[in-house]
């Protein structure tokens, strides 16, 4: 990627710069950079024979055309793909806003946070009660306590205080944008891919570990199904993997997202997060707290 | 635009060819974020600190606000006037113009095959009452009552004789009744009642000052006289030069004719029950001083 952004901004600018911003000429860079066999998978095109397997379910905008991936499956190593799916581009390909990823990230980071920094104040400090020496004739810089912030072991006039929470929430539509988002921003970058199913055929990480190098989908993968039972064999097999990792699909997060480099999501999650995704975009705002009954709301 | 756009626009493509987002590409947009500004730090924040030069200003002793030197200040020279006196006890209504109602009415937010009430539009999210800031209920305004075409049967707290006028005019029927602060609690949000699991209470009759409001036929209160109510669609016909359409050979005549009794919140609950949402049963008082309470 790193070398395409090169070539890319070589090719886009150095016409119109000066030759400072173009490359220079005894720049080395390393061959394991980039995979080049990652570059090569274009989307599905218009008329290619694979069969249709899911289309989308809510009704589309007359504007917008839904997004085609393929969809592979984790059964045998070097399968081809199954099928095609159609992806709702309102869930999967709305506009980039990365300042909304960066802020729901740093809210995902902050609203649990607790900082139990604290420190003691002149007054907390123990001992300084007493004036250390008469205000006068002494000679020396008058001083009403030992324990002022002037002094050595001297309290702290302006630290930490106490346990401190960092909560806020950001609106819930916010939240919901930025899943997309990151859904959209992943489709993209074509690190985002369809799997109709997590069986696996043995319960061994080395194959999966193998399947992942040889479909060139990166170092990390999470992988995310609808329900919170997994089939046995992946379950054992993402075990003792630190770069795998299962979630649920109520457990999708922008920051798992961001920090995997590759996320599989299975047909079931698929609908599942339009679904979830899409009602925020068509629903009335709440008169009362969602924990009691709507008759009109699920 | 009638052929399909690419969805996302150029920026997904864009996005293509640019590094992977990562937790350490991501930053706010520029111009997002701004450093605050810290007093007695250097060169701009700091000497002086903001303050100015000597004086009170820096010292931080000015008097108080509205301190004339000494001169009786502004705010004592002029009388005092109960202009505000009583403000907050004074009854407000949320207006809802004609025009806004026929928006919803439109978008099939509000049924007008069924009364409408205030629980209809505030589920519609049509409008908001606030009843802890002393709103009584919804007032009908007649801003758009030329563009208003639609026969309902609905209930207001208060009504401008041009509304009214509208509403009658394309066959409809307004009535306006009253609402004490609780009910009005009630009636706007019933689910967090339903859940207290408290028995509906009665609805209580209006005040001194507002009792010949609701007993007059101009206003169509709801304790006035039918036949004064009839009398006064007519002259209001007459009035604004419309015909007046009749109702009984409606075909929804009999929608159009409910209306609530004088103690009911609710249409089809009597004040005396409990209802039960999680088993979705309805429990009615049986004891006989309960039930001449309730109905008196």
């Amino acid at each position: 990627d790193l070398v395409a952004t090169f070539r890319f901004c070589s090719r886009g600018f150095a016409s119109s710069f000066s030759s400072d911003t173009a490359l220079p000429p005894n720049l080395r860079l390393p061959s394991n950079l980039v995979d080049p066999d990652r570059l090569k998978r274009p989307p599905p095109s218009e008329d290619s024979s694979l069969p249709l397997i899911r289309k989308c379910d809510a009704a589309l905008p007359a504007h917008l055309s839904p997004v085609r991936t393929w969809v592979d499956t984790l059964e045998s190593k070097d399968s081809e793909p199954l099928g095609l799916t159609e992806l709702h581009p309102d869930v999967f390909a709305v506009t980039p806003r990365l300042d909304i990823l960066h802020a729901v990230e740093t809210w995902q980071r902050n609203y649990k946070r607790i900082s139990h920094a604290s420190t003691k104040v002149r007054s907390e400090v123990r001992g300084g009660g007493r004036k250390p020496w008469n205000q006068k004739g002494s000679g020396r810089a008058r001083h009403g306590s030992i324990r002022s912030p002037l002094w050595r072991g001297g309290g702290v006039s302006h630290g930490p205080r106490g346990p401190k929470s960092y909560y806020y929430m950001l609106p819930m539509k916010v939240r919901v944008q930025g899943l997309k988002v990151a859904l959209s921003s992943k489709m993209a970058q074509q690190y985002l891919h369809v799997v109709d199913s997590l069986n696996i055929p043995t319960p061994d990480s080395q194959y999966l570990l193998e399947l992942i190098r040889s479909r060139h989908w990166g170092e990390s993968v999470l992988l995310v199904d609808v329900s919170e039972e997994f089939p046995e064999n992946i379950l054992q097999a993402t075990e003792n993997l630190k770069t795998v990792n299962l979630i649920p699909a109520i457990g999708l997060n922008v920051h798992s997202m961001l920090k995997h480099e590759a996320v599989i999501l299975t047909l079931d999650t698929v609908r599942f997060l339009e679904e979830k995704l899409l009602w925020h975009d068509e629903r009335y705002t709440f008169l009362y707290p969602l924990k009691l009954p709507y008759s009109d709301f699920p | 635009m009638s052929f399909p756009k690419k969805p996302g626009g150029k920026a997904l493509d864009v996005l293509q060819n640019l590094p992977r987002i990562t937790l350490t590409n991501l930053r706010p947009e520029p111009g997002a974020r701004k450093n605050e500004k810290r007093r007695g730090r250097g060169q701009h924040g700091g000497n002086r600190s903001g303050r100015g030069h000597k004086g009170e200003r820096q010292r931080g002793t000015r008097p108080r606000l509205g301190f004339e030197g000494g001169q009786t200040p502004f705010y004592l020279r002029i009388p005092k006037y109960g202009f505000n006196e009583g403000h907050s006890r004074r009854p407000q209504y949320q207006p809802l113009t004609l025009k806004r109602l026929q928006y919803l009415i439109d978008l099939g937010r509000v049924d007008p095959t069924q009364p409408i009430d205030l629980t209809q539009l505030i589920n519609a999210r049509g409008l908001t009452i606030q009843p802890l800031k002393r709103d009584y209920g919804v007032q009908l305004v007649d801003e758009g009552s030329d563009i208003f075409v639609a026969k309902i049967n609905i209930e207001v707290q208060r009504a401008t004789e041009g509304a009214i006028a509208a509403i009658e005019r394309n066959g409809g029927v307004i009535t306006n009744s009253f609402y004490d602060p609780i009910s009005l609690g009630i009636l706007i949000k019933p689910v967090p009642f339903f859940m207290r699991g408290q028995p509906i209470p009665k609805r209580m009759l209006p005040g001194e000052d507002m009792v010949p409001y609701y007993m007059s036929a101009e206003n169509r209160g709801y304790l006035a006289d039918p036949e004064e109510i009839q009398q006064a669609r007519r002259a209001l016909a007459q009035k604004y030069g419309y015909v007046l359409p009749d109702i009984s050979k409606d075909e929804l005549c009999h929608m159009l004719a409910m209306r609530k009794d004088v103690r009911q919140i609710f249409f089809g609950l009597s004040p005396g029950w409990v209802i039960n949402m999680p088993e979705k049963k309805i429990l009615k008082p049986t004891d006989q001083k309960l039930l001449q309470y309730y109905s008196s």
